[in-house]
């Protein structure tokens, strides 16, 4: 079938081929691209719109949308849910990015040794990540059973009572990062083995010989120039993370008291529960716009240093 | 020395982190409800049990595994057809617009999948095809940007002169594409399927929103229903959960190469 459809368009080439010379390739290449670009247009650019246009009515679905300008962004302001949950959000950000990028980094700089095996311990790191969010939450959710789980287990053979993770309001959303931590630091580990593997080994015998300490030889050399490692791991990881849904549905469905219900959970409640689409499309401007600034202030600040080439 | 084995011992406690979890499913699975109370839940329930196992599998589980695997192939296979044209058009044609539009498609990773949920189901729902396979599969099988992405970056590795030959002989794009490029795009698209394979079958969201009725239902709605359904039976949740997961360990340990390729494809190494 294959070889069919590719003789004929060999016909009709030759022939666009005669008619116009040699930018003949112009039409295959729009056809090549239209199938992308339409899933593009009408399922990322669309849907932003809609956002746009959306945050601007009520609309409970069962009756016609009405206008009301600003008001859900009036009502946004003056809505302490939102801005507890985005508290959250970012509280969890901050309690699994840093842990994850810096043993990711630590991991790799193990790697990067002389090791035996190495190929071994890469895959056994990365193994977490391919794990569905949705089953890791249930598996979790036993490793953090405040009775027979693993960890109050191993806790009540030294002696120590275990709290209950999931139903304590302090331990509830570090519990829940922690699964992150666990499922994306191979995986970073990766993108760091492979920009450790790129910095060529003479600058480090260089700094070396000037009588540089393996402190300042991380920090002068390998960091600047792990530089666009850093910036795709953490631009990536922190995009993911503002979005983090799956492991707070399942496993503590936003509690105990809301103290895990990130900004998307709340979104998601406040559309498919609550049926505020309008208001709903509010909260995802806001989320969309926060990830934005965060993404734009991350390129700002590994800026011109990082060469990342997209050419 | 004491240093090499302070090495060792940081990636063994590294790998076993890993691993535990795992580990943990498959031991509970095996377990009856007496042994759950009874043992350690590190060690293993003696004599193991299927009846875990076989009670999820004699329910609709198999039926949810279908739908996913349907879901994942025709996922997997819209994104191989359409991001390796659009990708070769990028990398290696030459057409009015094609910058500008290639950057709109790199703006256009930055789009979180959160964002567009809503306006998504909007569109389904005017569409009429909210709990419908149509609905499930249309926004994400025509190819994601960053699939793209990744091609356009391989394509472009290949040597310049690679089409030449092929066009002097009077070949056409959509030959020179079939012919000469597809065969070089082997490792590449392995990387490609796999990522999206293991991105489709984990799934959730999306799924959630779209789907409600038993025809459309993939696995992790069904498993997300599972605590709602069964309470605190672990060995019943775990038994699901290794059904879930045993497909995406499968394809990890054949295809785990591929993945550190995709490092290598961001063009970051």
């Amino acid at each position: 079938m294959t070889s069919h459809t590719a003789e004929r368009s060999l016909g009709t080439d030759v022939q666009v081929a005669k008619g116009r010379r040699r930018r003949g390739s112009g039409w295959h290449a729009y056809l090549f691209v239209a199938p992308s670009l339409f899933g593009v247009l009408a399922f990322l650019l669309l849907p932003m719109v809609i956002v746009l246009v959306l945050s601007l009515f009520d609309w409970e679905l069962l009756s016609d949308p009405t206008f009301v300008g600003l008001d859900n962004y009036r009502r946004l302001a003056g809505d302490g849910q939102t801005w507890h949950s985005l508290g959250v959000t970012i509280a969890y950000v901050l309690l699994c990015i840093p842990l994850q990028t810096v043993l990711a980094l630590s991991l790799a700089m193990l790697l990067n040794q002389r090791v035996k095996g190495v190929r071994f311990y890469r895959s056994l790191f990365v193994v977490p990540w391919m794990a569905t969010p949705i089953v890791l939450a249930l598996v979790w959710g036993w490793i953090f059973d405040p009775r027979d789980g693993a960890i109050n287990s191993a806790l009540a053979l030294v002696g120590v009572t275990g709290p209950d993770w999931l139903s304590d309001p302090t331990w509830a959303l570090p519990a829940v990062a922690l699964v992150s931590v666990w499922q994306y630091t191979g995986y970073n580990m990766l993108f760091f083995l492979a920009g450790l593997q790129g910095i060529p080994k003479e600058l480090h015998d260089a700094a070396e010989t000037d009588g540089a300490t393996p402190a300042q030889g991380f920090w002068r050399v390998t960091l600047p120039l792990l530089n666009p490692t850093m910036f795709f791991v953490s631009v990536t990881n922190l995009i993911g993370s503002f979005q983090v849904f799956d492991t707070v549905y399942a496993m503590t469905d936003g509690g105990p008291s809301h103290t895990t219900e990130v900004i998307n959970f709340r979104i998601f409640q406040t559309a498919f529960k609550e049926f505020d689409f309008g208001y709903a499309a509010t909260l995802s401007t806001l989320l969309f716009l926060i990830i934005f600034l965060v993404t734009m202030a991350q390129v700002r600040f590994f800026g011109k240093r990082t060469t990342y080439d997209l050419s | 020395m004491a240093k090499r084995i302070l090495l060792y011992a940081v990636l063994a406690v590294g790998a076993f982190v890993s691993v535990f979890p795992y580990l943990l499913v498959v031991l509970t699975a095996f377990k009856t409800q007496a042994q759950l109370s009874g043992t350690a839940p590190w060690l293993p329930g003696l004599p193991p049990t299927a009846e875990n196992l076989a009670k999820m599998l004699a329910g609709d589980f198999p039926r949810y595994l279908l739908n996913t695997a349907v879901m994942t192939a025709l996922l997997t296979a819209g994104q191989l057809v359409f991001t390796t044209f659009a990708a070769y058009a990028f990398a290696r044609l030459r057409f009015r617009g094609r910058d500008v539009l290639f950057w709109l498609f790199v703006a256009t990773m930055m789009v979180p999948s959160a964002v567009t949920m809503i306006p998504l189901f909007l569109i389904m729902r005017e569409l009429e095809l909210v709990n419908t396979w149509y609905g499930l599969l249309a926004p994400y099988v025509l190819g994601t940007p960053y699939g793209i992405f990744l091609m356009r970056q391989f394509f472009k590795t290949l040597p310049a002169g690679l089409e030449e030959a092929a066009r002097i002989d009077g070949a056409g794009p959509l030959t020179i594409l079939l012919r000469v490029m597809l065969p070089l795009c082997r490792p590449a698209l392995g990387t490609l399927a796999i990522i999206t394979v293991i991105s489709s079958w984990n799934s959730f969201l999306w799924p959630l929103i779209i789907t409600s009725g038993d025809d459309t239902k993939v696995i992790t709605v069904a498993i997300a229903t599972l605590k709602q359904g069964i309470g605190v039976d672990y060995n019943l949740m775990m038994a699901g959960s290794l059904i879930a997961l045993v497909p995406m360990v499968a394809v990890f340990v054949f295809f785990q190469k591929h993945i550190v390729r995709s490092v290598v494809l961001t063009g970051l190494k």
